[in-house]
């Protein structure tokens, strides 16, 4: 009889918090939008499995040696740690008040080495870290799965259209304002006292608006690790629900007689130019940028790759199969950030309905910018195709293309939106690298 | 007070990264228009000079392909009639 208790009490049943099942409904509710939805499924589908997988509960996959051991060691074994953070247990108030306590100390005051002594301890008797937590470790807290999904992205992409037309990178930086004015969105709403964001986490939060996956990632792990989960969920949720958050806002802002005007055709850009660009830009990154050169470093490097002609296996791996298997362990990854203590919060709320703001003034923004250059420029500019600033490739300047199709059933603007679809990409790594600078 | 100046430090950061990424990406329009205009003086773009040469390929292919079908008839005839002994 004992024996069948002691497997009642480790079950996952016998265990179950009420936040961990609500995690994971989240998770399925992510499979579900991935699977049946489509929405951005490549992320989505690891992402909510990792979720899934962070909240079995006395399984631990999500956290670290130190948390195991607290959670589930003998007495003895957690008056050792206690020891180790420098601090007494009080031997009335039994082990689970113990378990609390050394939660707390080992958060927030024990000093770094007292935790790595608590934590030697832990792995000495045989508590390791849990799967999804080495793969956080490994693949985003070193920084390195999002770069190297940058280095994907740029093998992937043709900055033809943008050299063809350089100015169109006016419109890649006018809808970073996206990023920005969600930013100070979220310090206002701390200042009125709704929500409770420090500038390190309204800066994370505003990079949503840059429509970009690994730069959203990169931000926040570097300034606000906490909010991570939320934040690549809603960046990812929302860069599939571009098609239905941008055309609005882009017939809103314009007239049909605007969504009707045609662009001249794009000069041919010779191969020499194409393999001189991202040498320019790392060298320009170089100068006057340094703290966007992990971003922009790798992107150029695998623009390089792609236009030189020489490593065609290296552009292939870089594109294909490197950026599949980086891209099962980032998702995985985020998704070990769906724990329910973290997730399950209001500001998570803030999160997603700031995000949305921030991507509905990036695109207002761009088309603005568009209007703009218009009026001052000699060539023709459509302002539709600064909708496509926002990042986001290829899904915006398809939607810039589908709704000029709309006004002219003649006029294709795909690679004229092109330009500044790959112009943003661009832009919100500066601003990335310039929040970094600023306040890491 | 210490929101006062939470939100100084927001509008500061928003002002100086639309700032710097506006005058980055103009340093980035001027360098590559400079940088496209040095190459077209140096190596002027080839306008689709490798044209002429498209028209006699596909029927040089469709003979080719006349030749294969037959070879590929004769085959699988004669892989029939040995399967039927």
């Amino acid at each position: 009889m004992d024996k069948l208790i002691t497997l009642w009490e480790g079950s996952g049943l016998y265990n179950l918090e009420l936040g961990q099942a609500v995690m994971m409904v989240v998770g399925l509710l992510l499979l579900y939008l991935a699977i049946y939805k489509k929405f951005e499924p490549l992320l989505l589908v690891p992402i909510g499995f990792g979720g899934i997988l962070a909240n079995i509960p006395e399984a631990g996959l999500a956290i670290s040696a130190l948390d195991q051991a607290i959670e589930v060691a003998k007495p003895a074994v957690l008056q050792q740690m206690a020891a180790a953070l420098g601090a007494s247990l009080d031997p009335l108030s039994g082990t689970e008040a113990w378990r609390e306590s050394l939660k707390a100390l080992s958060h927030d005051s024990a000093a770094p080495d007292q935790v790595r002594a608590a934590r030697d301890i832990a792995m000495n008797v045989g508590y390791g870290d849990g799967m999804l937590y080495s793969f956080y470790s490994v693949a985003i807290a070193s920084g390195i799965a999002p770069l190297i999904i940058f280095m994907g992205v740029g093998a992937m992409t043709d900055f033809g259209p943008l050299l063809a037309n350089p100015r169109t990178l006016f419109l890649g930086a006018a809808a970073q304002f996206g990023i920005f004015a969600t930013l100070f969105g979220a310090v206002l709403l701390t200042s009125m006292g709704v929500m409770d964001f420090s500038l390190n986490q309204a800066a994370a939060i505003g990079i949503i608006g840059g429509a970009d996956g690994p730069t959203s990632i990169y931000v926040s792990s570097v300034l606000a690790p906490e909010l991570l989960g939320a934040i690549a969920v809603a960046a990812y949720a929302y860069m599939a629900l571009v098609p239905l958050i941008q055309p609005p806002i882009m017939r809103l802002l314009t007239t049909q007689k605007e969504r009707q005007i045609k662009m001249t055709q794009l000069r041919p850009v010779s191969k020499l130019e194409k393999v001189v660009f991202p040498l320019v830009l790392l060298v320009l990154v170089a100068m006057f940028l340094p703290d966007a050169a992990p971003l922009l470093g790798m992107f150029c490097f695998g623009n390089l790759m792609r236009e030189c002609g020489v490593v065609e296996r290296l552009s292939d791996t870089a594109q294909n199969a490197l950026i599949n298997i980086v891209t099962i362990i980032l998702g995985l990854s985020v998704g070990s950030k769906l724990m329910a203590d973290s997730f399950l919060s209001f500001e998570t709320l803030g999160i997603l309905g700031l995000g949305i703001i921030a991507f509905g003034i990036g695109t207002a923004a761009g088309v603005l910018m568009a209007k703009l250059m218009n009026l001052v420029s000699k060539m023709p500019i459509n302002p539709l195709i600064g909708a496509a600033g926002v990042s986001a490739v290829p899904m915006a300047a398809r939607v810039a293309n589908k709704v000029g199709l709309e006004a002219n059933p003649h006029n294709f603007l795909l690679m004229h939106a092109m330009g500044p679809n790959v112009a943003g990409v661009i832009g919100s790594a500066v601003a990335a690298g310039v929040m970094i600078k600023y306040l890491g | 007070m210490q929101n006062q100046e939470l939100l100084q430090d927001g509008l500061a950061l928003m002002a100086l990264g639309m700032g710097v990424v506006f005058v980055f990406l103009t340093i980035l329009v001027i360098s590559v228009t400079l940088m496209s205009r040095l190459i077209g003086r140096f190596q002027p773009a080839p306008v689709a000079a490798e044209m002429g040469n498209k028209s006699p390929r596909p029927s040089g292919s469709a003979t080719q392909n006349d030749e294969t079908l037959a070879v590929l008839s004769a085959a699988v005839q004669r892989y029939r009639s040995t399967r039927r002994h």
